[in-house]
């Protein structure tokens, strides 16, 4: 059950390492060319902290909006700590009918504290069916 | 090919032709741990309302990213990257990734950004910063 109560909850401090083996293999299936950078959407995929009282992406859910912000480049090998956050929780109706859309900020720090990247994803929920 | 600095407002950026197929749909759930059944189930997707699998918005977004950075190869970075997924994408669509310069300043490229599948709809539209280096 999603709702507004859930604005603000964040999760825990996570570590995301950029292991050059699996760095490859997402560079392999989305065609990205490999170099000592990470590819621009990696993070997103790896930085899925847990938040208290809700597991995301429920399954269903579509991508509505990525937006991310870089204040550096990111390195295959280094490791980064990162934390989500529930920015907004709302409801709309759409094409999808009444839908529910979430908003996660995530921001990644580097070891010495600096943050260097922030993510924002909307997360759209499909209507509720009757009997869930 | 031109370097990064001789871009102007309004030049248009190399584009990139994609054609997404079920294995690959399957291969970036692997890679990316997202394993959302809208992807792989037919059934599932169907039932969720979405007429049938639907591509990874994030596979989409990778393939701006890879335009992005065939482009620009080792003359500058990304700092900012906004996209909104407006269609979906499915298996067995093509799709056409461009863009077009829409500001510069002194070292950044402003980029807008846009895909089309083969029925001529847009299914993303969006926004990069590029930093290029001197």
């Amino acid at each position: 059950m999603i709702g507004k109560e859930l604005i603000g909850k964040e999760s825990e401090s996570v570590v995301i390492k950029f292991i050059p083996e699996l760095v490859r293999r997402f560079t392999e299936a989305t065609g990205i060319p490999y170099s000592d950078q990470v590819p621009p959407t990696y993070v997103v995929t790896l930085a899925l902290g847990g938040i208290p009282g809700i597991e995301l992406p429920l399954p269903g859910m579509i991508h509505g909006e990525q937006k991310m912000t870089y204040l550096r480049p990111l390195y295959v090998g280094e490791s980064l700590t990162s934390k989500r956050r529930i920015m907004d929780v709302y409801e709309r109706t759409s094409k999808l009918g009444r839908v529910t859309f979430v908003v996660i900020k995530t921001s990644g720090y580097d070891l010495t504290g600096d943050l260097v990247f922030t993510s924002s994803s909307t997360l759209i929920a499909p209507e509720r069916r009757v009997g869930e | 090919m031109k370097s990064l600095l001789n871009y102007q407002v309004s030049d248009r950026l190399p584009v990139r032709i994609w054609a997404p197929d079920h294995v690959q749909v399957r291969q970036y759930a692997e890679a990316s741990g997202d394993f959302n059944p809208i992807h792989l189930d037919d059934d599932y997707a169907r039932q969720a309302g979405l007429g049938g699998v639907i591509v990874h918005g994030m596979l989409t977004m990778a393939q701006m990213a890879a335009m992005l950075t065939d482009w620009i190869g080792k003359e500058g970075g990304l700092s900012k990257f906004n996209v909104r997924f407006e269609q979906m994408v499915r298996p067995g669509d093509t799709i056409k990734c461009s863009g077009s310069v829409l500001a510069r300043a002194e070292n950044t490229l402003v980029c807008d950004l846009e895909a089309h599948n083969h029925k001529q709809e847009r299914v993303l539209s969006g926004l990069a910063h590029i930093l290029i280096q001197r």
